[in-house]
């Protein structure tokens, strides 16, 4: 049975208010249906863009130049900008196509219209309408209709989104385009942590992500020369840190978020790791932060060889946070045998400590300092060192105390690359040329919330461009996600998105000049990042690559940075970067509401052999999105579709591996265990370690009970008694 | 027996291990009040119409009271007659649950009414708002059923133990509580409430084991005394869930008024009629309504829930884990 709400128009001459009010009714019940009939998520849609335009239409908006003009009145865009728009007025809004909205799910015009759209100050009626937007990104990073036109079209197709920042602000009057912020962790003395938590306010109030890392600051116990009492160690100041955070609200948009790396051998590790529980001491607790691990090659060998491990007052060992490899074994070492540390304990229990917290909290993320550090085009001079991550887990850059590391990023959507059963290659290496000229434009174009942010960015001119829909690729080309096929083509789009984006900033070095800091990469020693993987560079493509960066140099020190993509992945209407699909039903919570998703290449198929029954979708919702279970259908299907819960993660690991020499950044990588174990979560992720990962991000679990679902007919139960005799019964019926 | 009197205190052999299951599952669940965020949905509740405003206002009011009743039912007959110590343990830990359920609406409603005289008014809701005070009294003329009941000797004695259960896990958790927390998903879907609305999803998945273990409660007594179960019972459940259908639907009208877009009185009669179908049905008794139900919005708590977390916090982590390290297991 297919349910497509019809939409009752009627009479020309009805009342204004109440078809607006019928219209939304419409929306809300279109959109609530999605899961009967996907095709429901169009019709709400377009809808929606009505709705949109009409609201656009009271304040006198109907084409793009009409809209700068009333966001500027309004004091939301820059003079430039509406300078640009209205010396161009006539070739710009030519270059608006209506039809583009078409291509929009419900959920992603839902997000546009709730968050991106820009509003009046006081009515808070839309001042653009969804290409509009899209127009007015393109143009506040142009400084001509050709290249304004160029990335319009990348968007308006939904082949190519520049992140959140950059669509929140491109031609804004601040114009903070950048999605991340890395800060070094301040140093051990008090004026240097409460200038951190300034530093931390004003990059999060512009919509920026904050890692942050806190291993220079003594741990608890170490004495406190200055009053002779003993430091009370880190808990303290990240609860701070916590109400700081969350008192940052994101220009109304989205509340503030940082992530806090701690080296595994801080003494407070242990504290460290409880910070999220939801037991004990409030007043030890950071309900807000999240929390990752940076964790050095010499801890996981420990665990490995079940050898004790040792814990240390940074105050006595001051340099370890900024060694690596085999610096840092050596220091540690010998910090040890001087007898420096404050505690020692079996690296295995605290191995299984963070564990633990990853199977409580989904936090206490597992990065690879070694790794990150071993292979990282910044890294060649010894000073120069990667501390931690983002908060997204897929940005490695050198900080120190004078450079707080930013990355600006955008993502390819793969899924929009797709032409007649393969990738069109040629458009996906076109696309990247672009958007890599884009990102490198925010650079300059950016306003940065400190002088450390700017200092580093302009010097190393990073950008992170990374991929989503990969899911749709495979689901689409019938590749499972553990196939041979599956990694290979991964594998190759990582490598040309890689090859294409270096040659892209090998010619915009000619053009704008080398970023200054070129001189101190691996680069200008003619290494490349997938040289520190035997056989990643196999292809002469490679070798061509490297005679020409060995005269040109490069624009930017690293390029590609697989970010979660979760709001643009929902805009574009497709699977969130990398990852596999969590459920074929799923809903999504968000500012804005929640929202049920379907996956529409399963029901396609179902559909085409007769299968899509109301009754299908009892059975797959009863199912929790997964149907391994159902009797119906069939096994070719049953492979195709599973879920993230059902998938080996080994199989993820294997995709992340393979792809992370074409990654000179990293990946946020998310892994997934319904009912997670001790056992299992460390042999995973030390698979993880050993396959040369740099990060990893959320462990995903479940929970162990579930609401009751009042939308299904309730199943009839057999009445039989959870007894001794019959101890199957009592699993069956939970 | 289930129901024999007495206090048996021997958990090996253990008779009713599905009990324990239940037990150690809700010890993975827990939750706390400090992890819901309530002021974000201050802002919300500024923007809203008189009519919304007096919908949440009744709504808290309910809330403030309702999960006290259960505890209290819960102390006073059901730990007393279910008579296995793993299910004891169940009922142990449903009473912290209620507790933390009872905290979560105390903050709300401090949350929400910042006036000292307004909050102390929601508290005496319960008898002075006529469709809050039917509602109480709905449920404290099903625990005085039991009033005085020591031991369940007779047939009788017990056919009014299982009525008191059934009552307050189809009835008052699984009908009064599941329309309260749809007007909550409404607001939900519009984009509204979101720190109530989590730490409802929390509650409602406290609430849906609460009432499962009830019915496996009821299961358990059918296949060891199936005589208990005869048609005069069955009438009796279906006639106590009709009246539970019309205090819940006096309170409906009480919330809604003339409607609002999405929300109206007879939507919300055909949403309990639907549920109340599904209750009986669960309790293998014909069900009684054939109403389908009329809030597509309900649909999307039955799904996963897959947050951003730059937006909120997920809700689907786990509590206790188990095990050791180990470098050779399938993942």
């Amino acid at each position: 049975m297919t349910q497509i709400v019809e939409v009752d128009r009627g009479p020309a001459t009805a009342d204004r208010r109440l078809a607006t009010a019928d219209r939304r009714l419409a929306i809300e019940e279109a959109a609530a249906r999605v899961i009967a009939d996907p095709a429901n998520s169009r019709v709400a849609a377009r809808l929606l863009a009505e709705e949109i335009a009409d609201e656009a239409a009271a304040h006198g908006v109907r084409s793009f130049s009409e809209s700068v003009a009333a966001t500027h009145a309004a004091g939301l865009v820059q003079d430039s900008l509406a300078a640009f728009v209205a010396a161009h007025a006539a070739e710009l809004d030519a270059l608006v196509s209506d039809e583009a909205d078409a291509r929009f799910e419900y959920f992603g015009l839902r997000t546009v219209y709730d968050r991106y759209l820009l509003r009046h100050p006081e009515t808070r009626a839309v001042l653009e309408r969804p290409q509009h937007f899209f127009l007015r990104v393109a143009c506040g990073l142009s400084s001509s209709v050709a290249d304004a036109a160029e990335l319009y079209g990348l968007m308006s197709t939904l082949s190519y989104l520049p992140s959140s920042p950059t669509l929140f602000n491109s031609g804004a009057r601040r114009p903070q385009l950048s999605s991340c912020f890395l800060l070094d962790s301040p140093r051990d003395e008090l004026e240097a942590i409460y200038d951190r938590y300034g530093q931390v306010a004003r990059l999060s109030k512009y919509a920026g992500g904050i890692g942050i890392s806190w291993t220079r600051v003594r741990s608890r116990g170490s004495l406190i020369r200055g009053t002779n009492g003993h430091s009370n160690g880190i808990v303290p100041w990240l609860r701070t840190l916590d109400s700081s955070v969350a008192a940052v609200n994101q220009g109304g948009r989205r509340k503030g978020a940082a992530c806090v790396y701690l080296e595994t051998w801080h003494a407070d590790i242990e504290e460290f790791l409880e910070l999220r529980d939801n037991t004990g001491e409030d007043a030890r607790r950071t309900h807000n932060l999240n929390l990752a691990n940076w964790v050095p090659d010499e801890f996981m060998r420990r665990v490995e060889a079940d050898e004790p491990w040792s814990l240390f007052d940074p105050k006595d060992v001051p340099d370890l946070t900024d060694l690596h490899g085999a610096e840092f074994e050596r220091a540690y070492r010998a910090y040890e045998a001087e007898g420096r540390f404050t505690r020692r304990i079996p690296a295995r229990a605290l191995y299984g400590r963070m564990m633990r917290t990853l199977a409580q909290t989904g936090n206490g993320w597992m990065t690879f300092k070694d790794a990150a550090n071993r292979t990282s085009n910044q890294t060649a001079r010894s000073e120069n060192v990667i501390h931690l991550s983002n908060l997204c887990t897929e940005i490695l850059e050198v900080t120190s105390d004078a450079e707080t590391a930013v990355c600006n990023l955008g993502s390819v959507n793969l899924a929009a690359h797709l032409l007649d059963g393969t990738l069109d290659w040629a458009r996906l290496r076109a696309t990247v040329r672009t958007a890599v000229r884009f990102l490198d434009r925010t650079i300059d174009l950016g306003f940065y919330p400190t002088p450390e942010a700017g200092a580093a960015n302009r010097r190393w001119r990073p950008i992170g461009l990374g991929v989503m829909g990969l899911a749709d690729v495979f689901f689409a080309l019938r590749l499972p996600f553990d196939s041979p096929e599956a990694l290979e083509l991964s594998t190759r789009v990582a490598e040309e998105i890689a090859l294409s984006a270096y040659d892209t900033s090998a010619d915009l070095a000619v053009e704008r000049g080398r970023h200054p800091s070129y001189g101190d990469t691996r680069a200008a020693g003619g290494v490349l990042h997938p040289d520190h993987y035997a056989g990643a560079a196999a292809s002469p493509r490679w070798d061509a690559l490297r005679q020409k960066i060995a005269t040109t140099g490069l624009r930017n020190s690293l390029m590609i940075a697989i970010a979660p993509t979760a709001t643009i992945a929902s805009i574009a209407g497709c699977y969130e970067c990398i990852e596999p699909q969590v459920s074929n039903v799923f809903k999504r919570e968000t500012l804005s509401g929640e929202f049920l998703q379907v996956n529409r290449y399963l029901v396609a198929d179902l559909r085409a052999r007769g299968l899509w029954t109301r009754r299908m979708r009892d059975d797959i919702k009863r199912a929790d999105g997964s149907i391994h279970d159902i009797r119906d259908i069939p096994d070719d299907l049953k492979v195709l579709y599973r879920t993230a819960w059902e998938l080996p993660q080994k199989a993820l690991i294997d995709l992340a591996a393979a792809r992370q020499p074409y990654v000179d950044q990293s990946q946020s990588l998310n892994l997934f265990m319904a009912a997670p174990t001790i056992g299992k979560l460390s042999s995973m992720y030390a698979y993880a370690w050993k396959r040369g990962l740099k990060t990893t991000y959320y462990l995903r679990s479940r929970p162990a009970t579930r609401i009751a679902q009042t939308t299904v007919p309730a199943a009839a139960e057999p009445p039989a008694a959870c007894s001794v005799e019959n101890p199957e019964i009592c699993e069956a019926c939970q | 027996m289930l129901l024999d009197p007495g206090m048996d205190l021997t958990l090996r052999p253990m008779r009713y291990p599905g009990f324990y299951e239940r037990y150690r599952a809700a010890i993975r669940n827990t939750w706390t009040v400090e992890e819901v965020d309530l002021h974000s949905d201050l802002a919300d509740l500024a923007r809203m119409s008189p009519q919304e405003r007096h919908l949440i206002n009744r709504l808290v009011a309910f809330f403030a009271t309702g999960d006290s009743i259960v505890a209290n039912n819960l102390v006073l007959n059901l730990y007393q007659h279910v008579n296995a110590p793993e299910a004891r343990l169940y009922l142990s830990r449903q009473l912290f649950e209620e507790a933390v359920h009872v905290q979560f609406y105390l903050t709300l409603l401090d949350t929400y009414l910042p006036d000292h005289d307004e909050r102390v008014k929601a508290f005496a809701a319960i008898e002075h708002i006529p469709s809050i005070r039917d509602k109480a009294e709905f449920c404290f003329r099903w625990i005085d059923s039991v009033n005085g009941l020591r031991r369940l000797e007779s047939a009788g004695e017990r056919r009014r133990f299982l009525l008191n259960l059934i009552c307050f896990a189809a009835c008052i958790e699984g009908l009064f509580f599941y329309g309260a927390f749809a007007y909550v998903y409404w607001f939900r879907s519009r984009g509204l409430l979101g720190g109530l609305a989590t730490g409802t999803n929390w509650v409602f998945r406290d609430e849906s084991m609460h009432m499962e273990f009830a019915f496996s409660v009821v299961d358990t007594v059918r296949a060891e005394e199936p005589e208990l179960f005869d048609d005069e019972l069955g009438e009796q459940v279906t006639a106590m869930l009709e009246e539970a259908v019309a205090a819940e639907l006096a309170f409906a009208r009480d919330l809604c008024g003339d409607g609002m877009p999405g929300m109206h009185a007879e939507q919300m009669r055909e949403y309990l009629e639907y549920v109340a179908d599904q209750r009986l049905a669960r309790l293998g008794l014909p069900t009684r309504y054939g109403t389908a139900n009329p809030f597509a919005f309900m649909e999307l708590q039955d799904v996963q829930e897959l947050a951003n977390f730059f937006e909120r916090r997920v809700s689907a982590y786990q509590v206790a884990v188990e095990g050791n390290v180990s470098f050779d297991e399938i993942f």
